[in-house]
């Protein structure tokens, strides 16, 4: 579970990071990003990707849990970058993992 | 030579990549399946029974087996069941490389189990490439070397890298190729970097030999020693008056509780009041590669003698990164993370080699090209079909060959190693007669296949087989998409690869 949650967050993280682009936020909603909003994406994305670090470090502990959360985050990366061109509502939706996975953790 | 950096970058970063990335992405590929391979070496014999028998019976019966057939030698290694490997193997000093003798885990009786190269293979071909060991190790090195080089002039030439973080245009043509070569390579820039340099720090010392040679006058025994890592004296005098084994099993608890799961044990000098007990453990409880650590304990008493050594800060750091690389730690999911990565490596290295002719294709491969470039061309042509569909076809040829050559032929793992390189020689050659995208599509067509097929020769009831077959399911059916990409690519200008493959054929 410490592990799924790594990898939603880092791919969280890298979508924060994704969407704190003019480029690509256009890309996914057809409009111009606010500026006070893309700090908003960003900040966000920095902060889940430093959860995923904890997460990772968590169930690998802080020796492994470092190599675990570069691979994590890199593929997580990729996955996001190759579903954005054909997908790009799936690519952003992808991220209501994470809540879901919350609430698992709350219930469970 | 070209006029400004950037340019020079390029250059070194286009011909290097293309001469030696053909060699580098086999060298990845067998290094990314190498990976899984106990599991392979499983799925590749099918005799060795799937069995969940505790370590410590599997070791009783090992004993009782070595006691009856082979009481007289002067050594007994026992590899036992674990996670990754449920065979149970017991050897003796005198076949110490003939692999020794498969046991089933519930009996104890010896069963007959093919001879197969195994898993081992592409670890093997990872750093050798096949060749003899050392010369192996040179040239691996020496491409590891080209494959920094790249990386580095890679990031020098690739001006907008945290502009297109996230940017892969597909269909596209030339752009698309690019695009997914970048991708590919930077956001897994970490892991290349990483695993390309540990690499290389692996034989540091047979590539950099000079440190021990001059502070040890070339004596790598009395270097290792200064390791801490001494054999210890085998007591010669009492291995020659009998004695009893005292039980093993307590012991293995023993280090079991110390070490961490435990993969096997050696006695050195077994029934002789002089016995020694080395138990090792798996290699992946900790980053450090744990290989050739052992607690030694005396064999007629149980007391412990030695324990593992604690490294230096040198070699530890050592030892880590070759941990790294070796990627034994952290369970499956890591091994999965290093799996996929891996496989991202593969397309990052032959999306570069299929950019080149793609880049290329147009002015090299029309009519109006000048006939001994289209022929340098074409040859390239060939050799990326070859090298990167070919070496898959042969890399999933030899797990089919190891199921359908017969049991008993003699010198069975020779003809294992002589089928991949023949289907490789052979996808060469079909590279050769065939257009270019035709042998794309068949070469790439017939490897999902195979990949796909490996579930019909069962063995579906045990976990570890099943793994191995789903994860070729998978590879199959994306490389059966690309096939079929490949195929349905409409040949229009601009249109990648296909179109100058076609244009290339005609």
């Amino acid at each position: 579970m410490l592990l799924a949650g790594g990898v939603l967050f880092a791919y969280a993280g890298m979508l924060g990071l994704c969407q704190g682009l003019e480029r690509h936020y256009k890309h996914v909603w057809n409009r111009a990003c606010p500026p006070s909003w893309r700090r908003v994406l960003r900040g966000a994305g920095w902060l889940a990707l430093a959860l995923s670090l904890l997460l990772c470090a968590q169930a690998w502990g802080w020796a492994m849990g470092p190599v675990a959360w570069f691979g994590v985050m890199s593929l997580a990366g990729l996955v996001l970058v190759l579903l954005l061109p054909y997908w790009p509502k799936v690519a952003v939706g992808l991220v209501l993992m994470l809540p879901a996975w919350g609430l698992l953790q709350v219930f469970a | 030579m070209k006029n400004t950096f950037t340019q020079s970058m390029a250059w070194l970063h286009t011909w290097g990549g293309l001469i030696f990335g053909w060699l580098l992405f086999a060298i990845f590929v067998t290094g990314t399946l190498a990976v899984f391979d106990k599991e392979l070496n499983h799925w590749m014999q099918p005799e060795i029974p799937a069995s969940e028998v505790s370590q410590a019976d599997a070791a009783r019966r090992a004993i009782s087996y070595l006691q009856t057939h082979e009481a007289q030698a002067g050594n007994w290694g026992v590899s036992l069941p674990t996670e990754r490997s449920p065979g149970l193997r017991v050897s003796t000093a005198e076949r110490r490389h003939g692999g020794g003798v498969q046991l089933d885990p519930h009996s104890g009786e010896a069963i007959e189990v093919r001879d197969s190269v195994g898993g081992n293979f592409f670890f093997r071909f990872h750093f050798t490439l096949d060749l003899p060991r050392n010369w192996g190790i040179f040239v691996v090195g020496a491409l590891a070397l080209v494959m920094l080089a790249a990386l580095v002039t890679g990031i020098v030439i690739h001006k907008k890298i945290f502009k297109e973080f996230f940017t892969f245009r597909p269909n596209k043509g030339q752009r698309s190729w690019l695009d997914l070569h970048n991708a590919s390579a930077v956001l897994l820039l970490p892991f290349h970097l990483m695993i390309t340099y540990t690499g290389l720090v692996i034989f540091m010392l047979i590539y950099i030999p000079a440190g021990v040679d001059a502070l040890f006058a070339g004596d790598s025994r009395a270097y290792f020693q200064a390791q801490g890592n001494a054999r210890m004296e085998q007591p010669r005098g009492l291995a020659k008056q009998p004695g009893e084994l005292v039980d093993v099993v307590p012991l293995l608890a023993q280090a079991e509780a110390a070490l961490g799961p435990i993969a096997g044990f050696n006695i050195r000098n077994p029934n002789t009041a002089g016995a020694r007990i080395e138990i090792r453990p798996v290699l992946g409880n900790r980053i450090a590669l744990s290989k050739g650590q052992a607690m030694v304990f005396d064999g007629v008493s149980g007391q412990l003698l030695s324990d593992v050594t604690e490294w230096r800060a040198a070699p530890l750091t050592q030892r880590v990164m070759v941990g790294l690389h070796f990627a034994q730690f952290g369970g499956y999911p890591m091994r999965w993370l290093y799996f996929v990565c891996g496989v991202v490596s593969c397309v990052m290295i032959a999306s570069g080699l299929v950019l080149f002719c793609v880049k290329r294709g147009r002015k090299y491969a029309t009519a109006s090209a000048d006939a001994s470039a289209r022929r340098w061309y074409r040859l390239t042509e060939v050799c990326n079909i070859g090298f990167v569909a070919g070496l898959l076809l042969a890399c999933v040829g030899l797990l089919w060959a190891s199921r359908l050559l017969p049991a008993e032929l003699a010198q069975r793992e020779a003809w294992e190693v002589r089928a991949f390189f023949g289907v490789w020689l052979l996808a060469l050659l079909h590279a050769g007669v065939r257009p270019a995208r035709r042998a794309w599509v068949e070469q790439l067509g017939l490897t999902a296949l195979l990949c796909i097929g490996l579930g019909l020769f069962g063995g579906l009831s045990d976990g570890l087989r099943q793994g191995v077959v789903a994860c070729a399911l998978v590879l199959g059916v994306l490389l059966g998409v690309l096939a079929w990409r490949v195929q349905q690519a409409v040949p229009a200008p601009l249109k990648g690869r296909a179109a100058r493959s076609v244009e290339a054929g005609a």
